[in-house]
């Protein structure tokens, strides 16, 4: 309570770039704050005109956006560009910002605007905020690209990857870095198109030759584009896609693993799943032997363990010969199964039941009861109660089959599940009933 | 489970914000969130671009939401607001302002008021220097005081600072002796708890974080259509209102929700805070499978079949939480009760397994809670995740795995595995960096989102909601946020609901709801293996002081209140769509702190034409308010008039003024009006003009005044009713004087003529609204004023080329919110009423005038300290007042006296 009415009484020195909120105790920001304080009269000097004016435009502007009147917003956003104008410098310097979040929003929604106000808009907009040149030019490119003009796109990321304004600081390569990669993302599209274009050529056609060294030609630009960027911790799938491609595409398969190996196990990069899923890819492309596979997916499988591939990843392992392996395979299984996404997912209560046989078969139960101890307490609950019983029988009989005899095995033949499902009577299925009867009879780890 | 196979580009960078120089990336467009980048090939982009539904948009049936249930028959009281807790002498205008909480007065306040608490044992203590009967003793000690001298001195004293208070030698030696005694130990003591008490009431004021979640949720009623809503009733919200069932509501498509039956009441031992609701597995019985907490109708003829059988519903309040299950047919049966010693913040129930839920406490433990089974704590820190923060708020919730939980607190989420060793997890969420959170951020409520189907979401996905932004994370690559939006609520977001997809194929409405009231809903799209991202621009949904322009036009003082209740604090919501035929309608209720039910219907218009094409209608046609809804407002007016007002705590004690006053009835009267008025105050009551006897009346009376015959007295008239007729019809034989009419006018007249054209609604708004003293208004209306300010760019450009219908509606709409945002402190009205319809005469309102001036500076210097009247009389002449005088038209400049003491 202390701190909090310092917090109250000491007048706070600090700049605040927001200018709207202001701290209340706890070092939490709270937006309406200000709100409550002005609520209370002062005998005190009042906020300028000019800054009274601007505000009412700003929140008439916001409220008209969030109700979808787009020309009711566009007429007030025409009256706030006075903001521009501020004494007040730190709002003058935030305004170009505000401005273009604004201006764009509309533009974008707008039933009469078109691409060339857009652009207008941008270029004006561009050249006010100096400070945000490089980011109103990666959101002009990304609306250029949405509306299909891939040239226009690509002119515009090369103005702004030459533009430089003052000293260079880290946040200004970084958002170089990334004009770069997006212009490099455009030769990548045009380099894929030629590539379909190539295939459907003859390979002893004149122009393939031509065709072909122009691809070659763009893959050094390219490479050099993507490189920067990827270097830089962050989330860069379809960078680091397409760049893979085209390494691969020209025979640089070490240097396409290096990229992928780098974007997986850096440790500066936030852990996504992505990036050892492109891995995995480009390994099973590359045709690389099986153990690499797995140490590839057990990593993949500690972060995702309910990832599609991980029907693929128990496959790798069942077939393995190590026993540490297999016996990883039926924990991935029953990770996939533990989370409420995958509870009816066939292929996989499928590949339980049949790897729970076989391993019954191999007489490794200990490995099936040690995977249960822990899930004991709420399978039953969660897969295996009457009332799944019921509505899979009805929506998948198969689903329901495989799941019957799983909860045979694991909780004996008493169980709800199996017995509902076991009572049905189905003419198709009676056969199939009868053997999975008696198998759980025969292999349940339950004893009776 | 499909994970996006293509993430957007994001920067990541770790620690807090402003340690490195990094860009921020999120540029918080709407329309960049709505843009994907084209997968692989470029011609895929000119024809293969998703047609984003740009013309999404849920329109509104009425401007603002409807009462669903009559109010409830306990008085409620609003509460503090900031004006009860800030030093209201504040130097000048800040950028950043300033909150000083006003000790000062609040002490004196409870010296005098509660003199007895404060002083009793030190007058216990100095008992021995006090002579309290008797004759004076003629001991030689100076220490001993006379009671009854002194007793005798004071009577007739007028406290409180009074300038022209007489103070005798005795009275004199008393305060310089027993000032060291009595006001230092005292105000040491008293101060610092009392200090205490306000910082936590104003920050309480600035957020309450009780009732984050909400308290109004769903349960399944005997039919698909009928339903049943659960929420806390009563004065002190403690009633979980129940009868043999819960509130039933009808809903169908086409019309209104009905109301069925009269609910009635689990009466409980606090006030309910957070009421969750969830149908798991249909509880084993029914036959069908059933999606978990909204269950979505459906058009089919069994439907029945697919109707749950029972729900869990689980109770949080402050220092207990509660488990019932009800049936569809039977009475909720309850299961379990559990003490949280603590105070219990946050309670949820799984969506995967019946009857399992996890409770957090402010001590920082979180417990998983089966009837069954009982407790088992699960994680247990103090502290908080990422960095210190003092709040003690703490959440908990689900996620896709049944056995994995996330953990909040104000810094940040972090996911634990109930099956793994304690203390280990990993962090979905921190403050910082990673989100490019901004300075001062905090996490305000976290809600997993989950729900599998084919139609649906990931269901990893969870929403964080902080006071600037929303994000919503997957759980499978934590700290990158996968969406992000500002959404600038002018209140604490602490109510959200992902709704189920009105269509296949279109986007989830997803409902974010403010303490203030204020709805917005953003419209998510993101199936199967693609990111998650927003369709269009996110909406605001009307709020419930919104509705004020359904409700009749009333006096001031029943204008405030209801404007107080219409303005409640939000602190549930519920929500559910209802396919449709035409267009799919979204039912939406709210539940207030008054214990009111609003209710609003939405429907759906979407644009799926091409971005390109022009609409020939871009602007929503605005809604308007039926007859249906306006007679209901109406009756629930007329039920709300009749509860009685909230008594006050505690009533200031009446000094003897009855002594002064009839000292002074031995002097000559003269003239009318001070007799009566003299009158009034001796009984206590409101003086009326009749009290006044015949006056020729000069300025209006308070509250809407007919200007010459024109279309809107009369539609005014037309629309009276109820209590306010037989005042008005009384009003009205002085009002439509011709004298009064033709200064009317004139009067406007002054205003510029760039408004010529909005006056008559300036003047409806002025008439709406009810009057006030500039000093409360005027720092509300400041900042949202452009009108009345002299901007040239305004003028020019808007007023003076004619306004368009549709601003000048918004004008209007905005002129009607403007004046009042229920800060008046209760009961001023009454006394407004009393100095307005005394203004007549020249003389009465100079000595009230100069009264309340007097009294007003005393309120404003605490300690009974008197100004010099120059000073007094600048209070009035600041700028606000004029440019209030201004905006409310003709309206005579009425003062708010000081309100008892």
């Amino acid at each position: 309570m202390s701190d909090f009415s310092e917090d109250l009484l000491r007048p706070t020195k600090e700049d605040d770039p927001a200018g709207r909120s202001v701290r209340s105790g706890s070092g939490m920001r709270l937006p309406w704050l200000q709100k409550h304080v002005e609520s209370v009269p002062t005998r005190g000097k009042k906020e300028k005109d000019f800054a009274q004016t601007t505000s009412a435009c700003l929140s008439f502007i916001q409220d008209a956006l969030l109700k979808h009147q787009w020309q009711r917003a566009a007429e007030y956003m025409h009256s706030y560009l006075q903001t521009l104008e501020d004494s007040d410098s730190q709002k003058r310097q935030a305004a170009p910002e505000m401005i273009w979040k604004l201006g764009s929003e509309i533009l974008y929604y707008h039933p009469k605007s078109s691409v060339e106000t857009f652009n207008a808009f941008a270029d004006r907009m561009k050249n006010i905020g100096v400070m945000n040149y490089l980011t109103i030019s990666l959101q002009h490119t990304l609306y250029l690209l949405h509306h299909g003009l891939l040239d226009d796109a690509s002119r515009n990321l090369s103005q702004a990857e030459t533009w430089r304004y003052g000293e260079k600081s880290s946040s200004q390569e970084a958002l170089i870095n990334l004009v770069q990669a997006y212009k490099g993302l455009l030769q990548y599209y045009t380099w894929s198109k030629k590539k379909k274009e190539l295939s459907e050529l003859d390979e002893d056609d004149y122009a393939y030759s031509t065709a072909s060294q122009n691809m070659f030609s763009h893959s050094w630009k390219t490479s050099i584009n993507f490189s920067a960027l990827i270097q830089t911790p962050g989330v860069w799938d379809p960078f680091v896609k397409s760049y893979v491609e085209m390494l691969e595409f020209y025979g640089d398969q070490d240097g396409a693993r290096e990229v992928l190996t780098n974007y997986a196990y850096d440790e500066k990069f936030p852990s996504n799943p992505n990036a050892h899923v492109y891995l995995y890819n480009f390994l099973k492309r590359e045709k690389a032997p099986r153990e690499k596979l797995i140490s590839v997916l057990k990593i993949l499988y500690q972060i995702v363990p309910s990832h599609k591939l991980m029907l693929e990843f128990h496959r790798l392992l069942r077939k393995s010969d190590q026993e540490e392996h297999r016996r990883l395979g039926l924990e991935v299984l029953f990770g996939v199964l533990d989370f409420a996404g995958c509870a009816k997912n066939v292929t996989a209560w499928q590949c339980l039941a049949k790897y729970l046989r076989q391993i019954l078969m191999r007489s490794h139960p200990a490995w099936i009861q040690e995977e249960w101890n822990s899930r004991k307490s709420w399978w039953p609950g969660f897969h295996f109660s009457s009332f799944w019983a019921k509505s899979d029988w009805k929506e998948d009989r198969a689903l329901a089959y495989e799941k019957a005899f799983v909860a045979g095995i694991l909780l004996g033949k008493g169980c709800k599940y199996f017995r509902y499902i076991s009572k049905q009577d189905h003419q198709v299925l009676r056969k199939k009933f009868k053997r999975m009867k008696k198998l759980v009879k025969k292999h349940s780890i339950v004893n009776p | 489970m499909d994970f996006p196979s293509s993430l957007r580009p994001a920067l990541f960078m770790t620690g807090p914000l402003g340690l490195s120089d990094v860009p921020d990336t999120s540029f918080m467009c709407s329309w960049r969130d709505a843009l994907t980048l084209p997968e692989s090939l470029p011609q895929n982009s000119e024809n293969g671009a998703p047609h984003l539904a740009k013309g999404l948009l849920w329109e509104p049936d009425t401007p603002g939401p409807l009462p669903l249930l009559p109010p409830g028959p306990d008085p409620w009281d609003p509460g503090l607001t900031a004006q009860d807790l800030l030093f209201r002498g504040g130097p000048k205008f800040r950028r950043q302002p300033q909150a000083v909480l006003d000790v000062t007065e609040q002490f004196s306040r409870f010296l005098w008021d509660h003199g007895d608490i404060a002083f009793s044992s030190l007058g216990k203590l100095m008992l021995e220097n006090f002579n309290l009967e008797g004759p004076r003793s003629y001991s030689k000690k100076k220490t001993v005081v006379s009671v009854k001298r002194i007793l005798e001195d004071l009577g007739g004293h007028q406290p409180w600072g009074c300038p022209w208070a007489y103070f005798s030698h005795r009275q004199r030696r008393f305060s310089i002796l027993g000032d060291p005694i009595l006001g230092k130990s005292v105000s040491s003591l008293l101060g610092e708890l009392l200090y205490e008490e306000l910082a936590t009431r104003w920050e309480q004021l600035l957020l309450d974080d009780a009732f984050t979640g909400g308290a109004l949720a769903w349960l399944p009623g005997r039919t698909p259509q009928v339903r049943q809503l659960v929420y806390p009733a009563g004065g002190a919200l403690d009633k979980l209102s129940r009868g043999p069932d819960f509130q039933e509501v009808r809903l169908t498509p086409g019309s209104d929700p009905r109301i069925l039956g009269k609910p009635g009441h689990i009466q409980l031992r606090g006030p309910v805070r957070q009421v969750v609701t969830c149908t798991v597995q249909g509880e084993c019985k029914t036959v069908n499978y059933f999606p978990p907490l909204l269950p979505e109708p459906d058009p089919d003829p069994d439907l029945h079949l697919l109707h749950p059988s029972s729900a869990l519903l689980a109770v949080r309040s402050d220092y207990h939480c509660a488990l019932w299950k009800v049936s569809r047919q039977g009475r909720p049966v309850p299961l379990q009760v559990l003490k949280v010693e603590k105070g219990a913040t946050g309670i949820n129930l799984s969506p995967h397994l019946p009857g399992e839920l996890v409770v957090c406490s402010r001590s920082g433990a979180v417990c998983l809670w089966t009837p069954h089974d009982g407790l088992r704590q699960i994680y247990k820190d103090p502290e908080t995740l990422v960095f210190r923060d003092p709040s003690p708020w703490r959440w908990a919730d689900f996620t896709a795995h049944p056995r994995v939980l996330t953990v909040g607190d104000r810094t940040g989420v972090k996911i634990i595995d109930t099956q793994g060793p304690p203390g280990c997890g990993l962090l979905l969420f921190r403050v910082g960096a990673e989100a490019s959170c901004q300075k001062g951020e905090r996490v305000l409520l976290t809600q997993y989102l989950g729900e599998c189907g084919p139609d649906s979401l990931q269901p990893t996905l969870h929403l964080i909601c902080t006071q600037f932004s929303l994000y919503l994370m997957d759980e499978r690559l934590p700290l990158v946020p996968m969406l992000k939006w500002d959404h600038n609520l002018p209140s604490a977001p602490l109510l959200a609901q992902l709704l189920p997809p009105p269509r296949p194929g279109c986007a989830r409405p997803l409902l974010l709801g403010g303490q203030g009231g204020q709805l917005q809903l953003l419209h998510i799209t993101g199936e199967g293996a693609s990111t998650p991202r927003l369709a269009g621009h996110p909406q605001s949904l009307p709020s419930r002081s919104d509705s004020l322009s359904a409700f009749p036009l009333l006096e001031p003082r029943s204008h405030w209140q209801l404007q107080e209740r219409l303005q409640a604090p939000t602190i549930g919501l519920a929500a559910t769509i209802l396919p449709s035929s035409s267009s799919p309608v979204l039912s939406l209720f709210q539940l207030s702190t008054a214990g009111d039910v609003f209710h609003q219907c939405l429907h759906l218009r979407e644009d799926l034409g091409p971005p390109s094409d022009p609409r020939p209608n871009c602007c929503a046609p605005t809604a308007s308010w039926s007859p249906q809804a306006t007679a209901c407002c109406r009756r629930w007016l007329k039920a709300l008039l009749k509860v009685p007002p909230a008594p006050p705590v505690w009533a200031a004690p009446t000094f003897s003024h009855r002594h002064l006053l009839g000292f002074k009835e031995q002097q000559k009267v003269e003239g009318k009006v001070p007799e009566g008025l003299r009158a009034a105050m001796a009984q206590g009551r409101l003086l009326q003009q009749r009290d006044l006897g015949s006056l020729p009346t000069t300025e209006p009376p308070p509250g809407p005044t007919p200007g010459p015959t024109d279309e809107l007295s009369e539609r005014l008239e037309a629309a009276w009713e109820g209590p306010v007729t037989a005042w008005w019809e009384q009003q009205r034989d002085r009002t439509s004087r011709p004298g009064r009419q033709l200064k009317r006018p004139k009067r406007r007249t002054q205003l510029s003529n760039t408004f010529s054209s909005l006056s008559s609604r300036l003047d409806l708004s002025g008439a709406t609204s009810a009057p006030h003293s500039p000093d409360w208004t005027s720092p509300v209306s400041r900042p949202r004023s452009p009108v009345a300010l002299p901007s040239q760019e305004l003028t020019q450009d808007l007023w003076a080329q004619g306004i368009p219908s549709e601003r000048q509606q918004t004008l209007r709409d905005y002129m009607a919110k403007l004046p009042l945002q229920g800060n008046t402190p209760e009961g001023s009205s009454t006394s407004l009423s009393q100095i307005s319809s005394t203004q007549a005469t020249p003389s009465t309102q100079r000595t009230l005038r100069d009264c309340a001036a007097e009294l007003s500076s005393h309120r404003d210097t605490p300690g009974g300290a008197t100004l010099p009247s120059s000073q007094t009389s600048s209070i009035w002449a600041t700028p606000s007042r004029q440019q209030v005088r201004i905006l409310s038209g003709s309206q005579p400049h009425r003062k708010k006296p000081r309100m008892g003491f």
